[in-house]
């Protein structure tokens, strides 16, 4: 009788944990996409200096009152090729003003476009995740104070994981990217972020994190410019804070405010931007 | 004067309350005291391997807490039975455990051969005896049934499969929108297999989406007996499919036998054990979902429990259109090793034999060979989760591991779980759901 009672207990309907990874919706990094889903991601955002690093990474202000602002706007797209593959496309849009009591200079055009393809390492636990990117950048313009002007590649490697901390939904996201520019005085960047992300509602549809960066960037060429995109021998590192909210399982908007904390040869800037993040399953 | 003798009720009812209330507070509080005289001795056995699995030797440590205001003194021992209760380790060792107060108490088993063996710690003090039981698995991987699957085993079940081709399915899929939640559709199908029994599952997939969305599939096979319902969850990306195989829940128009019975039903023929029946109608709930234009073939789950484990098992086994796998306690694993292991099935078995002049318990182990489930182990062509309790009395972990260690190893995954029976912990189900998702880039 025992043993009947046991049985009934034990054969097993069978028990199913739905387990979407929701969370991850908000920080595309390291996390691997999901194949067919195709994500559109305008932005646009402002950056401002009028003070500078030098290369002895003191403070102080511009030359004649000088000031640096960039107003950018850019399309990423990323899709989900397979289960190990993403690809992804970057193209910007910059306009520069850089015043001053003498003049004022404004630079307007396509910048640097990327086109990068990750592949899915691994994961430990299905919790952590690593990923490798690889970026050629293609450069849309011949001004030369929209950046280099030479063609690149990176590699970028990501580790990121999500979890709970003070019962919340939290994800963070380590990358480091190695990029070379090729050609004359080609310059070496090493570009940094780790993010740290908490959501602020079970529902996932608030979610603040907060950042710290920074670009190492070296070449024979060491002159002074306030605009990191065609500055060829400078350093920064710089904080910023995030907010997400989601309107729906498929779009999202991202409000980010940032300062440079140390530098050399370059401005110290700080910057705001907006930006939207909309997905579609193809598949 | 009636107000103010309503008055004084009140305070009466209100004293009454409070004196009830503090008569049980004094209660519990003289008990405490009581208790608190009395003591007690608590124990704790902690194995030195999160699993159970040993290289060599089981190494433990028993813990023995006495909160007594006198001394315990006796023994702490331990002895590791044969199947037939022989010891072949023990140890003791006297004991003094001084009032209130704790002492840890280390055992290092002898080496052991590749095997689960039972261990019971016993505890004789002078206030208290108590025996704790348990089970470890020496390099459990190294365990090989001695008996072989038979030489027609892939024949007889391609016999068996090109039968069921040969029945049309007939498919009809019914929507139940009473049956609605979490945003699911419902639907209730039916269909022809094995014999030309009607056999019935269930559908539940997300509303919304694009209309050449595919949705991978969850199949969820049942234990026995047990009737499986619409499941449903949160889930906009799974379409999730539970079958109730012939003889179970809504499939029981043609075999509804007692409880008991089900499982030795026509079991003196091969070829008509209700398992072989069954069996199919899992290969005919994959039929079913690739005949299906909104669900992906290429992306199915199959999970189970107990038989459902087993069905899921034989399924892989069977059907490479399966891709992932979880089998949670697997029955009837190496069958003829069972016997004096397993109450259930085999004194259902010996009982069915008793009432059926001619059979042999033999011919009958003879006949489930063909539905053991090491026997499928070796064509599992997809990754598979197998859970494992070492306390588990009708899937045991020496019989589980003669399967598990027949599956292509590239293939093959375990979880075992030392102090659990025939179950899995929640854990277990969380990481398959991560796993799938992975596997099936459900991102």
């Amino acid at each position: 009788m025992i043993l009947k009672n046991t049985l009934i207990k034990y054969t097993f309907i069978v028990i199913i944990l739905l387990t979407a990874m929701q969370n991850k919706g908000y920080a595309t990094g390291g996390f691997p996409v999901r194949p067919g889903r195709l994500t559109l991601s305008p932005s646009v955002s402002y950056f401002f200096a009028n003070k500078q690093f030098d290369a002895n990474s003191h403070r102080g202000a511009f030359p004649e009152n000088g000031r640096f602002s960039s107003l950018g706007t850019s399309l990423y797209a990323e899709y989900g090729l397979s289960r190990r593959f993403s690809l992804s496309a970057l193209i910007p849009y910059v306009s520069n003003t850089y015043k001053d009591n003498t003049a004022t200079y404004l630079n307007s055009g396509f910048g640097d476009a990327e086109i990068g393809i990750r592949y899915y390492l691994a994961n430990i636990s299905y919790k952590y995740y690593f990923s490798l990117q690889a970026t050629a950048i293609l450069p849309m313009y011949t001004n030369l104070n929209l950046g280099y002007n030479q063609k690149g590649g990176e590699l970028r490697l990501a580790f990121a994981g999500s979890g709970h901390l003070f019962g919340r939904n939290s994800y963070f996201v380590l990358e480091n990217g190695v990029r070379e520019y090729f050609g004359y005085e080609s310059v070496f960047q090493d570009r940094y972020n780790a993010t740290y992300g908490i959501t602020l509602d079970k529902k996932f549809r608030e979610q603040v994190s907060v950042s710290v960066g920074g670009f190492y960037v070296s070449s024979d060429n060491k002159s002074f410019s306030p605009n990191p995109n065609t500055a060829k021998n400078f350093a920064f590192n710089q904080v910023s804070i995030s907010y997400g909210h989601s309107f729906s399982k498929k779009v999202a908007l991202f409000l980010t405010g940032g300062t440079f904390i140390t530098g050399r040869n370059t401005g110290a800037g700080s910057s705001v931007s907006a930006s939207l993040n909309y997905h579609i399953d193809t598949r | 004067m009636l107000g103010k003798f309503k008055y004084l009720l009140i305070l009466l009812i209100i004293a009454a309350i409070m004196q009830t209330g503090m008569a049980k507070a004094m209660s519990n509080s003289s008990f405490k005291i009581l208790k608190a005289d009395e003591g007690e001795v608590v124990t704790n056995l902690i194995a030195h391997s999160d699993d159970g699995i040993f290289n060599s030797n089981a190494s433990y440590t028993f813990e023995v807490k006495n909160t007594y205001h006198t001394d315990q003194t006796g023994r702490v021992a331990y002895v590791v039975p044969t199947p037939n209760g022989k010891p072949v380790a023990s140890d003791s060792v006297q004991v003094k455990i001084s009032k209130n107060s704790s002492n840890n108490y280390s055992f290092t088993i002898p080496a052991m051969k590749p095997g689960f063996y039972k261990i019971n710690f016993m505890i004789n003090v002078s206030d208290y005896d108590d025996t704790t039981k348990r089970v470890f698995g020496i390099r459990p991987k190294e365990i090989r049934s001695n008996h072989s699957r038979p030489a027609d085993f892939d024949s007889f079940w391609q016999t068996t499969k090109d039968q069921l081709a040969a029945v049309a399915p007939n498919y009809k899929i019914t929507e139940k929108p009473e049956l609605e939640k979490n945003n699911r559709l419902v639907y209730l199908f039916e269909m022809k297999s094995l014999d030309d029994i009607t056999v019935r599952g269930w559908l539940t997939i997300p509303k919304g989406g694009s209309k050449n969305r595919k949705l991978p599939v969850f199949v969820g096979l049942p234990g026995y007996q047990v009737e499986l319902k619409p499941m449903m969850g949160e889930d906009d990306d799974l379409a999730i499919i539970t079958i109730n195989v012939r003889g179970q829940g809504n499939s029981r128009d043609v075999i509804h036998t007692k409880r008991d019975d089900y499982i030795t039903l026509n079991m003196e023929d091969k070829n008509k054990y209700v398992l072989r029946g069954a069996i199919m109608d899992c290969v005919r709930t994959i039929d079913f979902i690739c005949a299906q234009p909104n669900l992906d073939a290429s992306r199915i789950e199959v999970s189970g429990g107990s038989m459902g484990g087993f069905l899921a098992v034989a399924l892989a086994g069977l059907d490479s259109r399966v891709k992932l796998v979880s089998a949670q306690n697997p029955i009837l694993s190496d069958i003829r090793n069972l016997d004096g292991v397993v109450s259930w099935p085999v004194d259902d078995i010996k009982k069915y034999v008793k009432a059926k002049p001619g059979l042999s318990y033999a011919s009958l182990m003879d006949n489930l060979d063909y539905f053991d489930t090491k026997n499928f182990a070796p064509n599992i062509k997809a990754p598979i989760r197998v859970g494992v309790g070492l306390l588990d009395h009708l899937a045991p972990p020496q019989n589980e591991f003669a399967f598990y260690n027949l599956i292509p190893s590239k293939y093959a995954h375990v979880r075992v779980y030392k102090d659990l029976g025939h179950e899995v912990p929640l854990s277990f189900m969380e990481e398959d759901g991560h796993w799938m998702r992975d596997a099936f880039g459900l991102f």
